[in-house]
Parts: C-alpha cells; sequence; structure tokens
C-alpha cells in the first residue's frame, strides 16, 4: 500500500490488509478463552493478538482455515515453518513425504497431507514420489504451492485443456476448426514431446491473471519463464516458479537460498545445548575444567552433522539441477 | 475529555471507554502476575454482577465494541500505511494507559517511569496525522496535551502542561523528525518555557505545529543542498549555497496581506526558475578551489535559521 490508499474508500482501505477480518477473529479468540484473555484487560489483549499478526507468528498452532485465509497468514505460515525448521535443511537431512507432513502438523494440527502430496509432486516431478527430498526444495515448492494454491489449481484446470486441446480460454482460440487443429496438433505432440505450447500456456495463464487480481505470480515472472523454452509442462512450469527468485521475493517470505539455513543465533544456542549434553555424561560431577571442554568438543555429534551435510547437500544440489534441466 | 473538533462518535466511545475501564478493578502487570488467581476472580464479581447469558452480552459487557469502533475511527481517520501495526500500537496505548491509571500513586521512581511511558504515548498521538490534516492534527495535539496534563501536579484542574515536559516534548519531536540536536538547539532557545511555568493549550499547539513544520523544513533544505552539490561526495560551492539561500530568505520575506496570497508570492519566489536563475549568475565554473565549498551542517544550519528567525514568540 502507498500513497494512493488516501484515495481508496473506507471500505476499501480496510479490505487490502483484511482489517475486519483479523478483528472478526479477534473477538471470535476472545469468546472461546473468556477468562484466559481477559485478566489482563481486553485492551491489552487486542494489543497481543494485533502485534502477534504484524509480527508473523499469530498463525501458530491455529486450524488450517485460519493459516490460509489471508496471503498475510500464508507468508507468515512459511516463514514459521523455515524458522522452526531450518536445523533439518542444516543437518542435510533428506525427509519423506509423511515426515514433512509431520513437521507441518507439529505448527497446524490439522494440515492436510493433500497439501503436502502436491509440493511433492513438484519436487519430485510428478514421478517417484516415495524419494525423499531436502528442506530446501521441499520449502521452495511448499511456498508456491501454499502461498498460490488457488492460482495453481487454475493453471492445472489450463494445462488440462491445452493438453486434451480445448482452450479453456474462448477469446484465444477464435474458430471451432483451429481448436480441432489445435487438438491433433496436441495430441499428436504429447506423443511425441511432452507438454503444451509455452507462448499458448502464457496467454491463458495472463488471462487468468485477470481473475485473481494479486494473488498470483508476477506476469513478469512467469512470462520470463516461458519465453525460455518452446514447449513447457506443468511440473516443469511449477518447479521453474519455485526456482525463480523474484517470486520468492514478492512473497517476502523467505530469504534466498544461499542464506536460507544461515542462523548463527541458533548455532551458537545449539552448540552451548551440546556442549552442555556431551559434557555431562563426559565428567561425573558438574565440575567442568576448561581442558576437560576441549576433547569433548571435538567429539560432539554436530561437527559429524556438519560434515555429513556439506556432502550431502552438494551432492543434492547436482541432482536437482539435472532434474530441472530435462525440461 | 475532548473539547476540541473531535468528532461526536469518538468523542462518546472514548468517553464510555474510559467509564468502563473505571468500572474496572485494574492492576499493574507485575500485581496482575502475583495474584492472578485472585485478579480474575475480582474481574469477573465486580464488572459483571450476573454472568453473562450470551456472547453478546459478554461482550457489550467488556465493552468490546465500543473499543473496536474507536480503534476503527482512529485507524481511519488516520490512514495508516500498516494498519495492523497501528491497531497494535493503538491498542497498546490503551492498555498501559488503563494500567498506569491504575497504578496510581506510586513512589518517585515508578512516576518518573509512567512520565516518560506518557510522554511516548503523547508523541505517537502527535505522529499520527501530518500536520497539513489540521483537524486530524488538532485532534492529536489536544489528546497529547491531556495525556501530559496527568503528568502534572495534581493542582484541581488549573495550570496546564509543565513546562519542563512541554520542551522535552518539543525536543523529542525535533529528533523524531530527523533533526540534529545542533540545529534544533536555536529554535528550542526561541520557543521553550521555564520547567516550572505551566503551559496552556494553544501555547502548547503552537510549539508542536512549530516544531512539526521546522523539521518538514529541515528536510526540505537537505534535499535543496542535494540539488546544489555537484555530486553525492563533493560538497557544494559556497556561492551556489548562498545564492540558493538568498532565495530562500527572499521567498520566506513576503508582505503583510492576506495568508493565500503570501503563499503565492512565496511559491513563485521559490520556484525552479528563480532558483536556477540566482544559481546561474552566481555560478563560476572555474571557482569550487580552496574555501569556496559549503559543508551540509552548515547550509543546514542557515536555512535553519532563516525559518527560526521568523518564529515570532507569544508574550
Amino acid at each position: 500500500m502507498n500513497a494512493d490508499r488516501f484515495t481508496l474508500t473506507v471500505d476499501e482501505y480496510l479490505a487490502e490488509k483484511n482489517v475486519l477480518f483479523y478483528m472478526e477473529d479477534a473477538v471470535n479468540q476472545l469468546l472461546e478463552h473468556k477468562e484466559e484473555y481477559t485478566q489482563f484487560g481486553i485492551a491489552r489483549y487486542f494489543a497481543e493478538y494485533f502485534s502477534s499478526v504484524r509480527n508473523g507468528n499469530h498463525i501458530l498452532f491455529r486450524e488450517f482455515a485460519y493459516i490460509r485465509a489471508t496471503s498475510h497468514n500464508r507468508a507468515s505460515f512459511i516463514r514459521i515453518f523455515w524458522r522452526c525448521f531450518r536445523q533439518i535443511g542444516k543437518n542435510g537431512d533428506l525427509l519423506a513425504m509423511m515426515d514433512y507432513s509431520s513437521l507441518l502438523q507439529l505448527l497446524c494440527p490439522d494440515f492436510p497431507a493433500e497439501m503436502v502430496q502436491k509440493t511433492a509432486r513438484i519436487v519430485l516431478m510428478d514421478d517417484a514420489m516415495d524419494c525423499p527430498m531436502s528442506f530446501a526444495d521441499f520449502l521452495y515448492a511448499f511456498q508456491i504451492q501454499f502461498f498460490y494454491e488457488e492460482f495453481l489449481e487454475s493453471v492445472a484446470m489450463i494445462y488440462q485443456g491445452l493438453l486434451s486441446g480445448k482452450s479453456p480460454n474462448t477469446v484465444i482460440v477464435p474458430t471451432s476448426t483451429s481448436v480441432e487443429q489445435l487438438s491433433q496438433l496436441a495430441a499428436d505432440e504429447t506423443a511425441a514431446q511432452e507438454g503444451v505450447d509455452s507462448s499458448l500456456f502464457s496467454d491463458c495463464i495472463e488471462a487468468l491473471c485477470e481473475r485473481y487480481k494479486d494473488d498470483h505470480p508476477s506476469r513478469f515472472a512467469f512470462k520470463e519463464i516461458l519465453k525460455q523454452t518452446q514447449r513447457m509442462t506443468f511440473y516443469g512450469f511449477l518447479m521453474a516458479l519455485t526456482k525463480h527468485e523474484g517470486i520468492s521475493q514478492d512473497i517476502g517470505a523467505l530469504p534466498n537460498k544461499a542464506d536460507l539455513l544461515i542462523d548463527p543465533v541458533m548455532d551458537q544456542e545449539l552448540e552451548k545445548l551440546i556442549a552442555q549434553v556431551s559434557i555431562s555424561p563426559a565428567s561425573n560431577s558438574s565440575s567442568c575444567a576448561p581442558g576437560q571442554k576441549e576433547p569433548v568438543r571435538k567429539a560432539s555429534p554436530r561437527k559429524s552433522l556438519h560434515h555429513r551435510k556439506r556432502i550431502e547437500l552438494e551432492s543434492d544440489g547436482s541432482t536437482e539441477e539435472t532434474d530441472s534441466s530435462e525440461n | 475529555m475532548a473539547k476540541v473538533e473531535l468528532p461526536k462518535c469518538i468523542q462518546l466511545s472514548t468517553a464510555s471507554l474510559v467509564h468502563k475501564y473505571e468500572s474496572l478493578p485494574l492492576l499493574t502487570k507485575t500485581a496482575m502476575a502475583e495474584k492472578r488467581r485472585s485478579g480474575v476472580a475480582a474481574i469477573l464479581s465486580d464488572s459483571k454482577p450476573a454472568k453473562p447469558d450470551t456472547d453478546e452480552e459478554f461482550l457489550s459487557q467488556l465493552g468490546v465494541g465500543v473499543l473496536l469502533r474507536g480503534a476503527l475511527l482512529k485507524l481511519v481517520e488516520a490512514r495508516s500505511e500498516d494498519p495492523i501495526g497501528f491497531l497494535a500500537d493503538h491498542f497498546s496505548n490503551l492498555a498501559s494507559e488503563s494500567e498506569n491509571g491504575a497504578a496510581g500513586c506510586g513512589d518517585g521512581e515508578k512516576d518518573k517511569a509512567t512520565q516518560e511511558q506518557r510522554l511516548a504515548r503523547a508523541l505517537w498521538h502527535l505522529k499520527l496525522a501530518h500536520h497539513s490534516q489540521r483537524s486530524a492534527f488538532n485532534n492529536n495535539v489536544r489528546i497529547a496535551y491531556e495525556l501530559l496534563m496527568q503528568g502534572g501536579p495534581r493542582r484541581g484542574g488549573g495550570g496546564g502542561v509543565r513546562g519542563r515536559i512541554y520542551t522535552e516534548t518539543l525536543r523529542s519531536l525535533c529528533r523524531e523528525g530527523e533533526v540534529s540536536e545542533s540545529t534544533a538547539a536555536p529554535l528550542m532557545r526561541r520557543i521553550q518555557c521555564h520547567d516550572h511555568e505551566a503551559v496552556p493549550f494553544e501555547l502548547f499547539r503552537q510549539g508542536v505545529l512549530t516544531c512539526a513544520v521546522f523539521s518538514d523544513y529541515v528536510r526540505t533544505s537537505r534535499s535543496l543542498y542535494t540539488a546544489v552539490r555537484p555530486s553525492p561526495e563533493a560538497l557544494a560551492q559556497r556561492a551556489l549555497c548562498q545564492a540558493v539561500l538568498g532565495a530562500l530568505r527572499d521567498a520566506l520575506d513576503t508582505s503583510q496581506c492576506a495568508d493565500s496570497a503570501r503563499y503565492l508570492e512565496a511559491s513563485a519566489k521559490i520556484a525552479p526558475c528563480r532558483l536556477a536563475k540566482a544559481m546561474a549568475s552566481a555560478y563560476r565554473p572555474r571557482g569550487g578551489l580552496g574555501g569556496s565549498v559549503m559543508d551540509p551542517k552548515e547550509f543546514e544550519g542557515a536555512a535553519a535559521a532563516l525559518f527560526i528567525a521568523r518564529v515570532r514568540v507569544l508574550s
């Protein structure tokens, strides 16, 4: 929102950031937890509620319907998911779909497995669905899938339409003969090569954006993606969206890939914890002389994890490259 | 409470809000923590003689509707860029107001802390609307004034904001308006009050307005300097700066006629073409050596002096 907020009507201004939605939710929450939330006064309660919305931790442990209700909530959830579990990425563990589903359900008890499944389809290009995935791959795909869920749904329909030969966008295909030709063409080519014609696909998505107002990736981004190839498969397109840095920046929930796993504060805390854990069984009493500390530290499990991670991350990155380059 | 141009609805809502709070036995946060259980019991038993049957009764007994309506009115008036953050600040202000009200008579140290909080809240109100939105700005000045009055000595209604608090408010306003201490100092010397003086509302309003306009003015003068300097790293030529400052002085020196005519006259005098002319006549291409430059600090000080010279002290 910028200076033109002064020209909006009151309703438009309030709708822009879903002010009334949050107010309503605040009141509903208040009613659900009457005694607990009124003990410090209701002004304090509302202050806490809105500052948590501002900080983005309001979605913690809330129901799925709430989490996906606004784009701010979605972005906040993606961010929280990243911040809570980035140590997994650091350790370089590859997790299966079910594991990610469990992680998400730790933050949101009724988080549907379907969403995780759709995300996994993007990462694995709809193939070998039981393959484990790296945290970074999953996270960026999850971001696109969760943030633009409805938009992707429509894109899938368009894609199916294009594949089966009928364009869902009647404006683009002027006559019935060309539809037939197109379907003929599409049928021929699906046999020969995968995907649909990029420029046609691009036009259809462009028309779709009209309907979605602001809830779609920037036109510039997907045009850029579709310009690069003649033909595009659905999952190839989605994969390209997840890798597009501009889109990630627009959502604003995650840093770019290079900074994704950097978390010095948490590292320090962990080092401290691990040092404590590994020292206490080593020495019988609570005495921890500085001389003792050193050798124990070197053997700490953390270091070996670090080491393992680096190897796995590198190898993981390279397979991923080959995956996407196939399209 | 509000006596000036507050819209009726806000007046009503705040009035009944205050009333609601007075009826609640409010405790400070620490006191709350100590006797959480009994505190809850007290609220429940005191504010709700009969346990509310429906959600609606519950909400209306707490005054939620009034509270939210008041917040929305404030939000729509200010049209903050970040409405959620605005509401968070707004409610936390209200909460600390009522918590302080309940804290009541504390010892000296506590008093000082609440005074600082009060000042912070007053500043927050003052920043809500730009001074060009004059009626909203005046409302906020009034609210800030009332807030700061509470800190003063309890002399049955009379007096006003204490001079020390008034001066502190103005200083903070300038600081938050990105005006450095040294630039603001001459203005402060001109408009500050003695610590023991009581500042009436009108003087307070004028002082606050002066500082708000002054901050804007200093920021604009900074961009003027940026326009004059040859490149972001280099300093501007002294002659050019003096030409620009001269044009600025002329613009501020308007004849004594109606306000609107003076605005026109001033803007004509400071128009780009006039400025360009003044600069062209002062520009010496082969200059720029030795002491013929002026640093931004000096320029800012000189521009500020032009403004301050035109501040009339009310007596």
